[in-house]
């Protein structure tokens, strides 16, 4: 019989961690890090995206070449990278968490730069050329005209990449950043036999966290947050 | 076509709607064997409606319609398959299924619905490909096929099962004009064959040459249902006089009024 | 990085070359029966789904909800620690014992618990992805498709089996294959439940002789590789969009079709 005694006595554990101790983790600490990677990986993702509209040629080609590449290996090998290049980048070593919401922010930007760039370019080539002929420059016409439209068409796209990200915050187990999935398998570790109670609760949380997020977007009549 | 003859349609005090739109309001109407009848009414008037309760791809409201003196209006499940599949029908739009060959397209139904085997399944299909004038081109699919070319397909599709009755809805409507002759041509073959066509068509000529009876229809009632000579000279209905005017000449239709 | 000399015959020859080469084959074999897997339950899903019974799609709708809303690394430890301890005692048993048969070159073992929790793991997380794209594919059919059939006396079930899921399948191939190389990405995290994949061996290689970067480097391309080939493999011999069946451009669609499906490829987990 499951025996959920196990998740109210570690409940804050689980919720925060050693927060009071100064020591954020948990829910809490997967909540912080997954909006410091997502400001970061939008901010960085229009940014790319914007450029890659704005070149050409070679400049937007190694833009796509850098993105698939990130896209195309396992999340868990950009942090590793991450581990070994930014001490030596930096000469000093940065706290594990920095490294996984770096590197959790890097690989995002990628799908945030598709996203936008595909809403861009989904607008009518008409806007472009209203702009132009108004006396804007392509950069005006880019920031001015065609962001405020694009950016509301890929809210629900840009959501579900998000609740992506969220769920990537998880990988952090694997270099042991004391996140909601840690704690939990730290939990699990040392009472053993309530595995099942644990990662019920944990998968539970998680997608508390995601399905109300991606309710949210349905229910605003976007089209459905797809994580993607 | 003679009235003595056993209808092969009855529709009796046939309704239908959809929500709170009546769209058929209490169709009476007797089809008989072999008979080429031709639907012709305004835009919305309901036609399209009143060809797909026969096969029901629209559930019938109230009354019934008895084919083959078997009351259908009940029908559901196995029954109502196998009544599907002795009536075939033509869209607009063609609907040729996009991931089949000419040939495939016409045998599917022989083969999954009557379990035909393949073999078999495919010499019929190419007879039938055959009649509508398309037997070089079996192995090409819908994308590569003219409109007109996919109307005939479509048609020899329909005509696969056998069917005693062939419903065509606008079959010429989605066509190029150089493209309409060449399917009408196919059609006025089916009655010559005992099969019993309703055709719901804008097409007046094709109405008048083919049509044993010429059914207008207007705010779902059958305001006219004559033979074409009366229905074309003669027009009873002022709403019937109209509508003829309009879609035989516009312009001065668009003057007199 | 002047001045530092790289050693990849310390990662590629010896016992961890013996470590990698097993991993590679380890990430290969848990992606088949991982994608084999998927298959099938997304086949399962998408029939609950658009099953003319309500209950029947409000279960299917629950289901690739939860799968796609919770991170595969904590159904991973789901899987492992709690749900396959759940299994009958005789059946655990049974996979504990050694089997011969079961044990591939260079001594990989398929039937474990890590190794099917992994398997099972991956299949039904990517088959809540799957079912949704079929699904969004056949929404996308147009009406006449179905009514055609169905004026031919086609059933519900024929009609989706042989009319509607094969343009389905074929128009939304691309995602589909997406969906398959994310799989294999994603069995980099069967890592955490102990399985010998590439990434436990990579960090096994890092921590033996501390050749990180080489290490790191090895991994990365041969995930790449496998990716590329992969979605080459998918793309040729899959299902031709409709439409672009039979014709001479079909080889030069396929190109750019796979690096999209690449590009395309989604990190989620
Ligand atoms: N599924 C539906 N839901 C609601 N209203 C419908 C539906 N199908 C048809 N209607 C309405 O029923 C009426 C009759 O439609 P129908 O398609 O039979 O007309 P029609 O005579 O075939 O017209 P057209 O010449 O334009 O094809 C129209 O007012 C139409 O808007
Ligand atoms: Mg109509």
């Amino acid at each position: 019989m499951p025996d959920f005694s196990v998740i109210t006595q570690n409940l804050p554990y689980l919720l925060w961690g050693r927060a009071l101790e100064g020591q954020p983790g948990g829910l809490l600490l997967t909540l912080i890090m997954s909006l410091e990677a997502g400001v970061l990986a939008l901010v960085v993702g229009v940014l790319l995206a914007l450029a890659a509209w704005l070149s050409g040629g070679w400049t937007r080609r190694i833009l796509f070449a850098w993105a698939d590449f990130i896209r195309g290996i396992p999340l868990i090998f950009v942090i590793f990278w991450l581990y070994f290049l930014l001490p030596s980048l930096f000469g000093v070593n940065l706290p594990d968490t920095i490294t996984v919401v770096l590197a959790i922010a890097w690989f995002t930007s990628a799908a945030v730069m598709y996203s936008t760039l595909a809403g861009l370019e989904a607008l009518p080539k008409g806007q472009v050329e209203a702009g132009l002929s108004a006396g804007f420059s392509r950069t005006k016409v880019l920031v001015n005209i065609l962001l405020p439209q694009a950016l509301p068409n890929v809210l629900p796209s840009l959501v579900g990449v998000f609740i992506s990200l969220i769920k990537d915050t998880s990988l952090a187990f694997i270099v042991n950043v004391p996140e909601l999935t840690t704690v939990a398998g730290q939990v699990n570790n040392r009472t053993q036999i309530y595995p099942t109670e644990i990662f019920l609760f944990t998968g539970a949380v998680y997608f508390l966290l995601c399905g109300a997020l991606s309710l949210t977007v349905h229910l605003a009549g976007g089209r459905r947050a797809r994580p993607a | 076509m003679t009235a003595s003859a056993t209808p092969l349609i009855e529709l009796q005090n046939v309704h239908k709607w959809h929500g709170d739109l009546h769209v058929l309001r209490g169709i009476d109407l007797t089809v008989s064997r072999g008979e080429a009848l031709a639907i012709i009414g305004p835009s919305g008037s309901g036609k399209s409606t009143l060809i797909r309760l026969v096969n029901r791809l629209e559930a019938i409201s109230e009354g019934e319609i008895i084919i083959d003196g078997v009351p259908t209006a009940r029908f559901a499940g196995r029954e109502l398959r196998e009544l599907r599949s002795e009536i075939g029908f033509v869209f607009q739009q063609f609907n040729l299924y996009g991931h089949l060959t000419a040939l495939d397209n016409v045998s599917l139904a022989l083969r999954k619905v009557r379990g035909v085997p393949r073999a078999k399944a495919e010499a019929r299909a190419r007879d039938l490909l055959d009649r509508v004038g398309l037997a070089d081109k079996a192995g090409h699919f819908p994308s590569q096929l003219s409109g007109g070319q996919q109307q005939r397909v479509a048609i020899a599709r329909a005509l696969a099962t056998d069917p005693k009755i062939v419903l065509f809805d606008e079959p010429t409507s989605a066509l190029d004009p150089e493209m309409i002759g060449e399917v009408l041509a196919v059609i006025r073959e089916l009655p010559k064959a005992g099969i019993t066509i309703l055709v719901v068509t804008h097409e007046m000529a094709f109405a008048r040459e083919v049509a044993d009876r010429v059914a207008f229809i207007d705010g779902g009632t059958i305001l006219e249902l004559e033979t074409p000579e009366k229905f074309f000279s003669a027009p009873s209905h002022p709403r019937t006089r109209r509508f003829l005017q309009q879609v035989l000449s516009p312009l001065s239709a668009a003057e007199a009024s | 990085m002047t001045g530092v000399s790289f050693d990849f015959a310390g990662v590629l020859t010896g016992q961890p070359g013996q470590w990698l080469l097993s991993g590679f084959l380890m990430t290969i074999y848990v992606t088949v029966v991982g994608a084999l897997l998927a298959t099938l339950l997304a086949v399962l899903l998408l029939g609950l789904r658009i099953a003319p019974l309500a209950p029947a799609r409000g279960l299917a709708i629950a289901l690739v909800e939860l799968f796609r809303n919770t991170p595969i690394l904590v159904q991973f430890l789901f899987w492992y620690f709690a749900a396959y301890n759940l299994l009958p005692r005789s059946f655990r048993d049974y996979i504990t014992a050694e089997h011969p048969w079961a044990v591939l070159p260079v001594g990989n073992v398929l039937l474990a618990p890590e190794f099917i929790a992994a398997a099972w793991g991956l299949g039904v997380f990517t088959a809540a992805f799957l079912a949704e794209e079929l699904r969004a594919g056949l929404n996308a059919m147009p009406r006449g498709q179905k009514e055609a059939a169905l004026s031919q006396g086609f059933g519900h079930w024929e009609t989706l089996r042989f009319v509607l899921l094969p343009q389905a399948l074929a128009n939304s191939w691309q995602p589909l294959v997406t969906q398959y190389l994310n799989l294999m990405k994603l069995s980099s995290l069967a890592s955490a439940i102990s399985l010998a994949e590439l990434t436990y061996q990579v960090r096994q290689v890092e921590s033996y002789n501390a050749h990180a970067f080489e290490a790191f480097a090895v991994g990365t391309v041969l995930y790449l590789l496998l990716g590329l080939v992969l979605g080459q493999l998918l793309i040729v011999f899959g299902p031709k969009p409709v439409g672009a069946r039979a014709r001479r451009r079909a080889v030069k669609a396929n190109r750019s079709a796979t690096a999209a499906a690449i590009v395309g490829a989604s990190g989620d987990a």
